[in-house]
């Protein structure tokens, strides 16, 4: 099989993660651990589509702030993916208010997202009833309703891959306005961003925004 | 409403977070988790020796250390 697509699984710790990496990947998988530290990384391999399909599950975390060793792996995974990765984060619909605090930051960093609405059965169960479509087109990304624990949806997931993977490369950034101030800063900000290889690299906006929350790692890849 | 602290609330008594108080990394990792001005918190438990705390924000349960709770100011 010559076609081939990386995809990472990011969500909230309990948010299903391993359980969908699971009903991907079935029996094949490989546990490794991150280079220098004692965090566990998995990797599988799926074929769907004519598409030989690496899974990467990456560190259940609840933000991007490279606080945690967690979160630092997650971060620079989603960093240094490039632009062929697909990144599916597994959202917790019973709990949907947190798990897309993770969402929004993971669409500011400008990478290729799938969101897939785990857990849906227990939303519904919770009498939560959720405007899939309505949240898909707010936050600009397609999105995939699941019960992993079930193994409902794997198949949606899966094709929703390969027709991400055959679209375009580029992923679209979402913009949440963060009032005047803000905005003011990040327009000073942007032009000697964008002049940088960094700033060629990643979303602009989004490296804005990370200096202004003094976030060290970006500071310091700056300085480099 | 009078403002509390987070660690003086009774099991069963509810509030809305007004300011959250740390060092800058830990109140991100706060942050992450839901715990931002404006949202509605309640104590739900609290150990045997008042450490540590159980509350319910955003629709789940989080466990703090009493200390944590302390530096966190609601309107109750």
């Amino acid at each position: 099989m010559d076609k081939s697509i990386t995809i990472a699984l990011v969500g909230n710790p309990n948010a299903g993660k391993t359980t969908v990496f699971n009903n991907l990947t079935g029996a094949r998988q490989h546990v490794g651990n991150w280079p220098g530290v004692t965090v566990e990384k998995k990797e599988g391999v799926t074929e769907y589509g004519g598409y030989r399909i690496r899974v990467v599950d990456l560190p259940g975390v609840y933000g991007l702030t490279a606080f945690s060793q967690d979160e630092i792996i997650t971060r620079d995974y989603l960093m240094n993916a490039g632009p062929d990765v697909v990144v599916v984060d597994i959202v917790d619909a019973s709990n949907l208010e947190r798990n897309l605090y993770l969402t929004v930051q993971v669409l500011e960093m400008g990478v290729r997202t799938i969101v897939a609405l785990n857990m849906m059965d227990q939303a519904e169960s919770r009498g939560h009833d959720i405007d899939t479509a309505g949240l898909s087109n707010l936050l600009g990304v397609p999105l995939v309703p699941m019960s992993a624990h079930r193994n409902r949806g794997t198949r949606e997931l899966l094709d929703e891959i390969v027709r991400m993977a055959e679209g375009g490369k580029r992923a679209p950034v979402l913009k949440v306005r963060y009032g005047r101030e803000i905005e003011e800063e990040i327009v000073n900000l942007e032009p000697m961003i964008t002049a940088t290889d960094l700033g060629r690299a990643y979303s602009p906006r989004w490296l804005a925004l990370k200096l202004l929350e003094e976030d060290d790692e970006i500071a310091r890849r700056f300085r480099q | 409403m009078p403002v509390r602290r987070l660690d003086e609330l009774k099991p069963g008594e509810k509030g809305r977070i007004v300011k959250v108080g740390g060092t800058r990394n830990y109140l991100r990792r706060l942050r992450d988790m839901g715990l931002v001005a404006g949202s509605d918190i309640e104590m739900e438990r609290i150990a045997p020796l008042g450490d540590p705390v159980e509350v319910k924000v955003k629709g789940y349960h989080l466990a703090l250390r009493r200390e944590e709770a302390a530096g966190i100011q609601v309107e109750a």
